[in-house]
């Protein structure tokens, strides 16, 4: 799974979403935010808090395996037409990038209208805790 | 130190307890609709001490917490507040006994700290910035970049893991680096745009691997379209390289520290 269904936003490409969806919050209010001392606080007797792992991003072999598998798939599904050199230049001008851009975002528009406005960063994020 | 207890000074024994989402100043009026945590969402209410109050709401002691939905209970109360009001946002899961432990040991045991933060925050809000770069625009960026890594790429092309797993672990080690040195150029980047519009900033941990940006700012909430403007003109940029959200207004959870306990 990619990240192919994060929205765009609108116009300029800057994603602007009224409420931060439950990956953000679980990255800012579990991890910052200021700690009451530890004896005002009850000691959740009775009170379970199921806490979340806070999601840290380790280099891991499997990531270097997924970023290798990438690459492999990358040059596939390009390289061997062109250097690497033209491909960058067609990234940073835009180039046949921009001709489909319409169409994506569309596409784009769609997947967020069926999955919520909020739904996003699909990938391998961490863990839940329970 | 006192032990903690569930018991009130009467010495029933009491059900609930008291959680506590933030510290905000006292004249700031709370909706009769607004929700907290529990199921069903609890009534907020707030306890006051002087000029300084409790943002709260009962929970049952035996109530399981840290639902999805408490989470972003917890969260938007406080986001939906800082927009309006300054508000010093609690960590998720403060439970504190009873309604006097928040005035006593929580709001009157730091009541000066609390008062000269929430002065500090005035018109101010939290916002976060947080970008994810495209895998194959930044992939065919650090290979065009670098020779060695674009030999490497070629010899793993189109043969099997097994054969190549060597080949295959350093290009993803360096990869992996590569990123790290991007993150941090781009990351300074976008300080650098918003440096004329920003109190303060906060950089964060990275929490994915092609995480381009994940830098907290603090801002005059008056000034969200100049934010807004000034990434919004990064990310035009950047278009099809990286995608990039704006998040806030926030609570400032980036921006309070607890001081440690003498």
């Amino acid at each position: 799974m990619t990240t192919a269904v994060q929205p765009s936003g609108g116009g300029g490409g800057l994603d602007r979403p009224s409420s931060s969806g439950l990956a953000d919050v679980i990255d800012t209010i579990l991890d910052k935010g200021l700690v009451i001392d530890a004896y005002v606080r009850v000691s959740l007797v009775g009170i379970e808090l199921l806490t979340v792992d806070a999601r840290i991003v380790v280099a891991s072999v499997d990531t270097y395996l997924r970023f290798a598998e990438a690459v492999n798939r990358l040059d596939i599904s390009g390289t061997e037409q062109k250097g690497l050199p033209d491909l960058l230049e067609d990234v940073t001008s835009g180039g046949a990038k921009a001709k489909t851009r319409g169409a994506l975002d569309a596409a784009g528009d769609k997947l967020r209208d069926i999955l919520g406005d909020d739904e996003e960063e699909p990938v391998s994020r961490g863990r839940k805790g329970r | 130190m006192r032990p903690v207890a569930a018991e009130t000074d009467t010495g029933t024994v009491t059900e609930t307890a008291i959680y506590v989402y933030g510290i905000l100043p006292a004249d700031v009026e709370i909706d009769d609709d607004a929700r907290g945590v529990g199921d069903p969402p609890a009534e907020v209410t707030t306890v006051h001490s002087g000029p300084i109050a409790a943002l709260v709401s009962e929970i049952p002691h035996d109530a399981p917490l840290g639902r999805p939905q408490d989470l972003t209970a917890h969260a938007s109360l406080l986001d939906s507040a800082a927009a309006e009001v300054p508000v010093l946002p609690l960590r998720f899961g403060a439970v504190v006994a009873d309604e006097r432990a928040v005035v006593d040991e929580l709001l009157d045991a730091n009541r000066d700290d609390f008062t000269a933060a929430l002065e500090q925050l005035e018109g101010m809000a939290e916002y976060v910035v947080r970008a994810r770069y495209d895998e194959q625009a930044i992939l065919r960026e650090i290979l065009s970049e670098n020779d060695g890594m674009a030999r490497l790429a070629k010899a793993i092309r189109g043969k099997p893991e097994e054969a190549t797993r060597n080949e295959r672990m350093a290009l993803g080690e360096h990869i992996t680096q590569a990123i790290e040195a991007k993150r941090a150029a781009d990351t300074q980047l976008v300080a650098d745009a918003l440096d004329e519009l920003v109190e303060e900033f906060a950089p964060r941990q990275p929490t994915h691997e092609e995480e381009a940006v994940n830098l907290a700012v603090l801002a005059e909430t008056d000034r969200e379209k100049d934010l807004e403007a000034a990434i919004g003109e990064l990310a035009k940029e950047w278009e099809g390289r990286v995608e990039v959200r704006l998040l806030g207004p926030l609570a400032a959870y980036d921006f309070v520290v607890t001081r440690t306990p003498e």
